[in-house]
């Protein structure tokens, strides 16, 4: 068995890597639009067997992720070139369909959010019940902004994250003396303060929430506008449809570097072992404090964007199982891998959503599958990998 | 202004002593695996679906006509099944994670807290819909001249009665020094031929029967039940035993009566109180454990180096 | 006069009530090895964590250089140049051999969370330097090691194990290094090795000393220059392995048992 795989990834390796990167980027993006546009219940199920099966095969043969990973490293520019141009022209090929849309455009936001809560939770396995919490604090604020003081989308969007950040600091306190468990209820209770102000202030609307949060406008073209490109007509959702994939793109890179860098090692660090992280010279608890606010500062980013588009924000939008929800796709996606982590958002986003002759029992199907994947997977589809230095 | 102020008193000794046998559980649990059952409220609130399938069959067996005999049986029968619950619980879920890190137990035991509640949605008839819940027992009880509404007496006494039956279990009875002799180390409990696996299968069931008894206890008291009671229980139970110190039971009974003070306070004496008692339940809990992170009892931990 | 590397005086802690160290004097110089030792349970562990800010001293002060640093935290301390490794060694599991090693230089790298994010060219530089330094040291201690660099540390064997915590403590850089029971878990030329790589190790790094907690009397007959002996929490001899042995109170503490037979 072994030769035959070898002979195998000798062929593959010949492939140039710049048509093994391109294969797999536009392979995905297809996979993704098929199940996107998927409407009729066995096709959803025959795209989700076919997902399966090529997840299997990755299991069965690591040999051909290394042969991926090795061909994106080698042709970097080219992968990152490509996937810009296939994000930028998806909309087109989705043939107009606003459902397909505006799912995609959750599923961003809700990758955001992953990504966010992945620097506590998967990087530093700190336990963190507030994403929502903080989501929903960057979301009020901006509307509040807009509404009240007329602010522009563009003006709210850094206060909101500053305000949220404050509120991530100020969450991050107690893990100064607290943690594991006790630290999970200070995150719970947490949200459920966050939630209940909201429901029961008059000023942030209480349960009715805020209404009317005007559109965000660029260059005088208004994102309530469809936009009409080369004869081409897109469907206005397009407009935050491209603010969520650059918000994406801005947290990859974030999450890239952070990973990549001395901040990252220390988290990891704490995530192993907490008291030989300190006597390594890691200020733990300044650690913690500091996922606590990157979390929440890209959490009031997504919560920013996710108030313009809906125009409608109720304290229901924000509670604590959309955080649970949040920590269950970092979960099943892969603790600290990026891949792994948006996957698992777009999965456990669309999922729901595709499995609507099953809708009764969606949520019970979802924490079925939640409980399967700790017990059978629990570091996710695509675990952490090591890190390699020097261009290895 | 007097009656007033002893039916505030009541009320705060009924949720103080709803919240102690939800969080006597939690502590249990965490004492013997140093694992978080979340999912408790949620089992625990199997307990009114259960007692209520049970009076249905049992009144259509017997005819609506008998008295307290089926209503006593529908509640035996429902703290049964509660408790069988929390040992499947176990077995199929909390098992698999003995030897894993925390956050795994945590979220696992989330997700089936979820799962629960879905089935009890999905598959109790009309399951989505609140259900009236009948009062165990009806009317007034005299206390030396003292009127007082016998359905909260009832809750109090048989807390009382309760916690008195776990302590003496836990500290004087065989199979209470065999939780505690696993409870502080398996691998010798085991030597001396203690069977682990019997244990947690029984504090399982002693958790859930006794968590049980909290849930029935609250539907009685609020005269409704809904599938989805159990997260708030489960989280107020949850809190308490840990402002109390997980694993100490004496902490959960401070611990229930403290946020049960709290609530009783604000509603009081706030005009929408009744909205914001949970606000002050929970920054309470987070001003406890900014404070003294072990909770009131709890002991405080070294880290073996 | 230069004041000694470190100085501990009347060092004590009690839990509760329980009185687990109770009035140590110590002082190290530099380029010396000092070997503790003990019977199980008599606070050599204990006076490990005292000095590297695990526990808090509830008597007493500890000294490094001259500076007092009694009290501050863990990693302040490591800052300053005191690193250890555990009676049960606590790798990074998960991370790789090099991770760990490079995580050892925590203390002395820069990069925050703003230079990573807006300065990235400037945050890989330095983790690629420091890549470069750990595989230095790596090779150093063991070619195996260094061979493995990118598994991960949790499926090494335990005289591996051992080697990189001592690895992953002179990524610091530090003047004083406290070795846990470094040889437990290790066969006689595994144990050989381990003495062999602490002499090579003090001769690269003028100046650095060794706190060693040992029982393998092998090592604690050849390797030190003096021997501290604690029991009850209680520095009860110090000297000369071949002095202290001879002590009636020595033997009768620990050597009674233990080494008489080794001897």
């Amino acid at each position: 068995m072994s030769t035959t795989t070898l002979t195998h990834v000798q062929s593959r390796a010949a492939l140039p890597a710049g048509l093994t990167v391109a294969a797999t980027e536009i392979g995905g993006a297809a996979l993704l639009g098929a199940f996107l546009l998927a409407e009729a219940t066995p096709m959803v199920l025959a795209l989700l067997a076919l997902m399966g099966g090529l997840f299997a095969a990755l299991q069965l043969r690591p040999l051909i992720e290394e042969e991926i990973l090795r061909a994106f490293h080698e042709a970097r520019g080219l992968a990152t070139v490509l996937a810009v141009t296939i994000v930028l022209i998806y909309p087109f090929f989705l043939g107009g369909n606003t459902y397909a849309l505006h799912l995609l455009i959750v599923s961003l936001l809700y990758s955001v959010l992953a990504l966010a809560l992945n620097f506590q939770l998967g990087s530093a396995n700190i336990p963190n019940f507030a994403t929502g919490a903080t989501y929903g604090i960057g979301a009020y604020t901006s509307a509040l902004l807009a509404i009240h003081l007329g602010w522009s989308f563009w003006a709210t969007l850094p206060a909101a994250a500053i305000v949220a950040t404050v509120f991530g600091f100020l969450l991050g306190i107690p893990s100064m003396r607290t943690r594991d468990s006790y630290l999970a209820l200070v995150t719970i209770a947490f949200g459920i303060v966050i939630h209940q102000m909201l429901n029961n202030l008059s000023w942030t609307g209480g349960p009715n929430g805020l209404v009317g949060i005007p559109a965000p406008s660029l260059l005088g073209h208004s994102f309530m506008q469809p936009i009409e490109l080369f004869g081409f007509r897109l469907p206005s959702q397009a407009n935050f449809y491209y603010l969520s994939a650059a918000l994406l793109g801005l947290a990859i890179l974030s999450a890239k570097r952070l990973h990549e860098s001395r901040v990252g090692l220390a988290w990891n660090a704490i995530r192993a072992d907490e008291l030989a992280a300190k006597c390594q010279g890691i200020n733990v608890v300044w650690y913690k404090i500091l996922a606590f606010g990157v979390d929440a500062f890209l959490a009031a980013f997504a919560g920013t964007i996710y108030a313009f588009y809906i125009s409608y924000i109720s304290p229901d939008n924000f509670t604590f199982l959309v955080s649970v929800t949040i920590m269950t796709m970092v979960i099943v996606g892969g603790m600290d891998n990026t891949l792994g982590v948006i996957l698992g958002a777009f999965l456990l986003t669309m999922l729901p959503e595709k499995l609507r002759v099953f809708s009764d029992y969606r949520l019970l199907f979802v924490s079925v599958v939640v409980i399967l994947f700790l017990i059978l997977r629990p570091k996710g589809l695509f675990p952490q990998r090591q890190r390699h230095y020097g261009g290895q | 202004m007097e009656s007033l102020i002893l039916q505030h008193l009541l009320n705060w000794l009924v949720l103080g002593s709803i919240y102690t046998l939800v969080a006597i559980g939690f502590s249990l649990l965490f004492g013997l695996l140093n694992v978080i059952h979340f999912s408790h409220g949620d089992v625990s609130m199997i307990a009114p679906f259960a007692a209520l399938g049970s009076l249905q069959v049992l009144f259509g067996l017997a005819g609506s006509s008998v008295g307290i005999l089926p209503i006593l049986a529908a509640l035996a029968i429902a703290v049964l099944v509660t408790g069988l619950v929390g040992i499947g619980a176990d077995r199929l879920v909390i098992s698999r994670f003995r030897n894993s890190p925390a956050m795994m137990a945590l979220v696992a035991t989330v997700a089936l807290g979820t799962v629960v509640r879905e089935l009890i949605r999905g598959f109790y008839p009309q399951g989505s819909n609140p259900k009236s819940f009948p009062a165990i027992v009806q009317g007034f009880a005299e206390f030396g001249g003292l009127r007082l509404p016998a359905l909260p007496v009832l809750i109090v006494v048989s807390t009382v009665a309760i916690v008195v039956l776990m302590y003496l279990l836990m500290q004087k009875s065989p199979i209470g020094m065999r939780i505690r002799a696993v409870a502080e180390d398996g691998a010798t409990a085991r030597l001396m031929g203690i069977t682990p696996a019997r244990i947690f299968a029984f504090t399982f069931f002693l958790a859930s029967a006794v968590g049980a008894l909290g849930a029935l206890f609250f539907a009685s008291y609020a005269g409704v039940v809904r599938f989805d009671f159990g997260v708030q229980l489960g989280l107020i139970g949850f809190s308490a035993a840990v402002i109390g110190g997980l694993g100490s039971m004496g902490g959960a009974i401070l611990g229930a009566l403290a946020i049960a003070g709290i609530e009783t306070i604000v509603q009081a004496n706030m005009a929408d109180g009744a909205s914001y008692r949970l606000v002050f339940a929970f920054a309470l809990v987070i001003l406890m454990l900014c404070i003294r992170p072990s909770g009131l009892l709890g002991k405080p931990v070294f880290e073996k180096v | 006069m230069t004041a000694p590397l470190l100085q501990l005086s009347g060092l004590g802690i009690r839990f509760g009530g329980i009185v687990a160290l109770d009035g140590v004097d110590l002082t190290v110089a530099p380029s010396t090895i000092t070997c503790i030792i003990g019977p199980n349970g008599a606070g050599k562990s204990t006076l490990f964590n005292l000095i590297t800010g695990i526990y808090r001293p509830t008597s007493g002060t500890v000294a490094l250089q001259g500076e007092d640093i009694t009290g501050l935290p863990a990693h302040r301390i490591a800052t300053r140049g005191i690193a250890r490794t555990f009676q049960s060694s606590r790798l990074f599991e998960d991370l790789s051999i090099l991770d760990n090693v490079i995580i050892g230089m925590h203390g002395r790298t820069r990069t925050g969370v703003l230079t990573a994010l807006l300065r990235p060219k400037a945050s890989r530089r330095e983790l690629g330097a420091c890549a470069k330094q750990a595989e230095t040291i790596l090779r150093g201690i063991s070619d195996e090691l260094h061979a493995r660099r990118y598994e991960p540390a949790g499926i090494l064997p335990q005289a591996d194990r051992r080697r990189l915590e001592i690895a992953r403590a002179l990524a610091s850089r530090p003047r004083l290094i406290l070795l846990d029971e470094p040889s437990s878990g290790m066969d006689d030329r595994d144990t050989a090795a381990l003495m062999a790589d602490i002499r090579r190790v003090m001769a690269d790094n003028p100046g650095l000393s060794f706190l060693i907690i040992e029982h393998d009397m092998r090592l604690v007959a050849e390797l030190p220059d003096s021997v501290v002996v604690i029991d009850y929490g209680r520095k009860i001899a110090e000297g000369a392995f071949a002095e202290v042995r001879r002590l009636p109170r020595v033997q009768q503490a620990y050597l009674g048992q233990k080494a008489v037979e080794h001897a």
